[in-house]
């Protein structure tokens, strides 16, 4: 059976909601992928380069919430 | 933002958004969501039964029909949940949208201060996004709510 790919929802309101929760599962998808290339030793600007931002952003999004995860766990 | 004219228990309600509602959800992007959450568990609005359980099913729901809505099954990602550690928080439009109207409301109210009812107001007032979905999904009432306060 082919499926079609979904449109756009008709509702200007819940296409605005998808894009939303896209954002924030993107998010939860970046968490994990810097974290899991820190882990096997990339740099912020490796990191940087293959997200297509800044090393400054990367840093500044990640680093902190990194360290205290770290400290948690006394390491990944 | 002018905190130093919120009460206690107001600017305890800003931080508990903050530190417990977004952090826990792995994000230090404070939104309307998280104010609504920390304002359902407040003891100065207890006689609301506004159910804090109740609003974060709801949301998770609102988010599973959104991504499902363009294609996107939950559970897609199996991916961890963003990690809960403590990370810079701000305030992102739809919180400082909430407090800006909980600013009006008191001041409508020819109220000096800005206690929790004006922020749950503040909140109710929003007539897009996330909280007005959220509340439609755990069948609470918008005007009735807003009758009580």
């Amino acid at each position: 059976m082919s499926t079609a790919p979904p449109a756009v929802p008709d509702d200007p309101a819940d296409a605005l909601a998808a894009v939303g929760a896209l954002r924030r599962l993107a998010d939860r998808v970046e968490d994990a992928a810097v974290a899991r290339a820190v882990a096997e030793g990339w740099s912020w600007a490796q990191i940087a380069e293959a997200l297509g931002v800044t090393r400054q952003a990367v840093h500044k999004k990640h680093a902190r919430g990194l360290a205290a995860a770290n400290q948690k766990t006394g390491g990944l | 933002m002018a905190f130093e004219r919120f009460t206690r228990d107001a600017r305890a309600i800003v931080r508990a958004a903050s530190q417990e509602e977004a952090q826990t959800q792995g994000t230090g992007t404070v939104q309307a969501e998280h104010l609504l959450l920390a304002l359902s568990a407040h003891a100065t609005l207890q006689h609301l039964d506004l159910d804090h359980d109740r609003i974060e099913q709801a949301l998770i729901q609102e988010e599973e029909r959104s991504l499902a809505s363009v294609g996107i099954a939950s559970g897609d990602f199996d991916g961890p949940m963003a990690s809960a550690a403590p990370r810079r928080t701000r305030l992102a439009t739809s919180a400082k949208l909430a407090l800006q109207r909980a600013l009006v409301t008191a001041q409508r109210h020819q109220d000096r201060r800005i206690e929790t009812h004006h922020l749950l107001l503040g909140v109710l007032a929003a007539d897009h996004g996330r909280v007005p979905r959220a509340l439609e999904i755990a069948g609470i009432d918008l005007d009735e709510l807003r009758a009580r306060l």
